[in-house]
């Protein structure tokens, strides 16, 4: 394979409960350089306790991961995460929610206010600057937390089902925004999704996960060009096929 | 509607969903407080003098004490101890509650006097802050001020530091802040509101200690007024100091509100 691998989960094994939950073991994985991969499993099977350990939030048990050639021990700024529910600060305005990354990068302030402004006009956000998240939809909540994350300009990208508590009018908006952020300057991106829909419109590659112990079930690659959209994707010869296929995987069924 | 044209009409409606039922809300508050003073006006006659005067007769002793200087000279002496015995709580109180709340050695050193002291009836201490602090000048008022107050904030605060959302702790460390950055940015104003409560608390237990202090160590101040006259029976005077305490409630619950509002102008949702 000629692109080369960003990110490797080798033999990865997660408990929890000193050890009495076991979430994942001997996982393996590989996301490679600008490709956005969405992992799809069954909700409690342990995909944000995946998605925490790449990006150095919690501790494994055995295995390691690796990121760019360097072992994940702590969060790295070379990555950037959304989260299933928002994480926005209450207390800061939109603009200081998106711009908390970069403060905290220590990059001078002109910088931050043109990455700022750049990125709050790329997530449609323009006019919001100064509201606080209490003031916006959930959708517009997330768009902040997508913001936030873009705006440290990540190699990698994490999303943690960041639309999974929307609506499904709001959570397509927002799909067809990441397809057209992601395919304006593709990126690597790991999607966490149990909506098996999103996971093919999304990702280049789906992987499927069993429900816990979470085992990798199947890789799946989604062979619809881009640039697409969710009506476009939908509409697809090949999106039929691919969503049996994920959902006899889901579903634990044998194939047909 | 375009996103520009929402964003500049939302913050002035809320204002103006705010405040609509805001007049309401003072046009029935001032509505009782009429009635409950006409009743009173009505019945006062009917009752023994020498214990209830009517409103009109408190009026005229305000009038009376407020031109020989007496309320002046008391009210500035109460002032003087509730507003220093309070700064003094918060002061403690906060800094405590920040430091007991975050580390767990802190909350073990403090929690047993902490404890002690809170669960004795401050009440009961005052005799003896009176003796410590050797009956002289403001100091023992200020302290038993100091004392009513500071077991809310401290308290308080203590709890606003733990109840600090988890998620937000992950993503401050996600996104790899610093110690000092984690403090400013998540638990301190995460712990605002709660400590915004305790000192609303405060209030309250501070005016119950000042007017215990002047009863029973300064004979000063407003609690000394009420005693004073209400010993010679002249209830119509002794009522002055009273509304006067009262009204010191109502200033510095709106002066809390007037900060919070400053401070963090987030929690304005709740209107
Ligand atoms: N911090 C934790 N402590 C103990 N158990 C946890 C913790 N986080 C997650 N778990 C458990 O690990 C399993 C996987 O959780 P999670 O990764 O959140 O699943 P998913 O995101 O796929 O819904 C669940 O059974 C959950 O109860
Ligand atoms: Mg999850």
């Amino acid at each position: 394979m000629a692109t080369p691998i960003r990110i490797s989960v080798e033999h990865v094994t997660k408990r929890f409960a000193a050890g009495a939950v076991t979430v994942f073991e001997d996982l393996d994985l590989a996301v490679r350089d600008g490709e956005a991969l969405c992992i799809l499993g069954p909700s409690g099977c342990g995909k944000t306790t995946l998605l925490r350990c790449m990006h150095g939030l919690a501790e494994i048990d055995a295995g390691r991961i690796v990121i760019d050639g360097v072992e994940v021990r702590a969060p790295s700024r070379k990555v950037a995460m959304v989260f299933q529910h928002f994480g926005l600060m209450p207390w800061k305005r939109v603009r200081e929610n998106v711009a908390y990354g970069l403060e905290l990068a220590r990059i001078p302030r002109a910088t931050i206010d043109e990455r700022v402004e750049h990125y709050i006009e790329m997530v449609g956000l323009r006019g919001f600057e100064r509201a606080y998240p209490y003031a916006l939809s959930g959708g517009m909540q997330q768009r902040v937390g997508l913001a936030r994350a873009l705006a440290v300009e990540p190699d990698v990208l994490l999303m943690d089902e960041p639309f999974g508590s929307l609506d499904a009018l709001t959570r397509e908006v927002l799909q067809n925004e990441l397809l057209r952020i992601y395919q304006e300057r593709p990126r690597t991106m790991v999607f966490i999704t149990h909506s098996i829909e999103e996971a093919i419109a999304l990702g280049d590659r789906v992987v499927v996960l069993s429900s816990r112990p979470a085992r990798v079930r199947e890789v799946i690659s989604v062979d619809i060009e881009r640039p697409r959209t969710m009506a476009s994707v939908i509409a697809h010869d090949r999106f039929v096929d691919l969503r049996d296929r994920c959902s006899r995987l889901v579903l634990d069924r044998p194939a047909a | 509607m375009s996103i520009r044209e929402a964003q500049a009409s939302a913050p002035s409606a809320a204002r103006r969903r705010g405040l609509s039922p805001r007049m309401g809300d003072w046009t029935v508050r001032l509505g009782s407080i009429a009635v409950v003073l006409l009743v009173w006006e009505f019945l006062a006659p009917s009752w023994n003098p020498l214990i209830i005067r009517p409103p009109s007769a408190i009026a005229v002793a305000f009038v009376e004490l407020v031109e020989s200087g007496e309320l002046q000279t008391a009210l500035l002496t109460s002032l003087r101890a509730f507003v220093g015995g309070f700064i003094i709580a918060v002061v403690i109180g906060v800094f405590l509650g920040v430091v007991t709340g975050r580390w767990r050695t802190a909350f073990n050193a403090f929690d047993p006097l902490v404890s002690a002291l809170y669960s004795v009836p401050s009440v009961a201490l005052i005799p003896i802050i009176g003796f410590m602090f050797k009956y002289q000048g403001d100091a023992p008022r200020v302290a038993a001020v100091a004392l009513f107050c500071v077991f809310p904030v401290l308290i308080n605060t203590q709890q606003g530091v733990r109840n600090v959302d988890r998620g937000l702790l992950e993503v401050a460390r996600a996104f790899n802040t610093s110690e000092r950055r984690l403090w400013t940015d998540v638990i301190l104003p995460s712990a605002t509101p709660f400590v915004l409560a305790g000192i609303r608390l405060a209030i309250g237990r501070g005016l119950i200690g000042m007017i215990v202090a002047e009863f029973l160590i300064g004979l000063v101040g407003l609690g000394y007024l009420i005693i004073q006259y209400g010993n010679v029976f002249r209830m119509d005077r002794a009522f002055v100091p009273v509304i006067t305490v009262a009204a010191m409630g109502i200033v510095f619950m709106g002066l809390i509100q007037w900060l919070e509002g400053r401070v963090a102008p987030w929690l304005r949702r709740e209107q």
